[in-house]
């Protein structure tokens, strides 16, 4: 994460995650090429603002999901699973804001067996789902770690 | 329209402060023009306020964005002018509503639509369904649709 995002306050985070989220689903509808990278800037306020906000306040609890939803966008499909991760780890964070991520999720996989039916429906489609969960947990190493 | 006091972050609602310009004086009016309102059936008039816009600008912006933009402002101005509501921050479509704002350790999810012309009491009723339907936040909700061409303001809370 940029080290300047560290200086900002939640008020101007509000304000460029609200300026992003808007950029981005204008460019999603759009069709365009830039839509992920616009995604990836909302990820980036979002996860700010879900560290620096209780979870199971209302404004801490939309940063948290909106975290999760704009790695979703941004076709971040490990760094989503790794935020959901880490937020469901959060105690007090309310139930319905974990059903909100789980929703996130499932969309996310209706989405893509849509774009992808011949992956999803010979369930391969699944299995990469499940080795993406895995490796958000330990990172997938080409070579083993050295002790 | 005085933004400055409905919202802590004024650059969110900065883009779409022009636009709402643009919607008025694209139908017809001219600053200041009054407003009939009507929010969960309680009728009220009021006067809308705005600088003004250069025109030649519509030609190179998406119509309905600037329809909906239009709306938005018009629909944040409106909330915190009845209510005293301010402005938190813009909410991903996965909420389910459009705004965030706040007073007093109050929350409100606050969705809004935009149209030219046309009823606004039946897209009001469709708005609050998918406000309903859609927004799981535990917060209060509001529906907004404002009509450029009367122009007018329906609200509810769903």
């Amino acid at each position: 994460m940029n080290a300047s995002l560290f200086t900002l306050t939640e008020d101007e985070l509000d304000t460029l995650v609200s300026i992003a989220i808007r950029r981005a689903e204008v460019l999603d509808q759009a069709g365009s090429l830039m839509a992920n990278d616009a995604w990836r800037e909302v990820m980036t306020y979002e996860e700010r603002l879900a560290a620096i906000t209780p979870p199971d306040e209302i404004p801490g609890g939309i940063a948290r999901v909106g975290a999760v939803t704009a790695a979703l966008a941004a076709g971040q499909r490990q760094e989503a699973s790794r935020l959901a991760l880490q937020y469901r780890d959060e105690e007090s964070l309310p139930e319905e804001r974990r059903a909100a991520i789980e929703r996130a999720f499932r969309e996310d996989g209706e989405q893509l067996a849509k774009r992808f039916p011949a992956l999803a429906k010979s369930g391969k489609f699944a299995e990469l789902q499940e080795l993406r969960r895995r490796s958000a947990v330990t990172p997938l190493r080409v070579f083993p770690k050295v002790a | 329209m005085i933004f400055a006091r409905c919202t802590r972050s004024f650059g969110a609602t900065q883009l779409i402060m022009q636009s709402s310009g643009l919607a008025l004086q694209r139908a017809g009016h001219a600053s200041p023009i009054p407003v009939g309102m009507d929010h969960d059936g309680r009728e009220n008039k009021a006067d809308i306020m705005w600088l003004s816009q250069d025109m030649t600008v519509l030609k190179v912006l998406d119509s309905n964005r600037v329809t909906e933009d239009g709306a938005e402002a018009v629909a944040l101005a409106y909330a915190n002018a009845t209510e005293g509501w301010v402005v938190k921050r813009r909410l991903q479509q996965r909420e389910g509503a459009d705004w965030l704002l706040g007073k007093e350790r109050r929350w409100l999810a606050l969705e809004i639509s935009g149209t030219a012309v046309g009823d606004p009491f039946a897209r009001l009723r469709v708005k609050k369904q998918q406000l309903i339907a859609n927004c799981s936040l535990d917060a209060e909700r509001l529906a907004v649709v404002v009509v450029f061409d009367a122009p007018f303001i329906v609200a509810g809370t769903a």
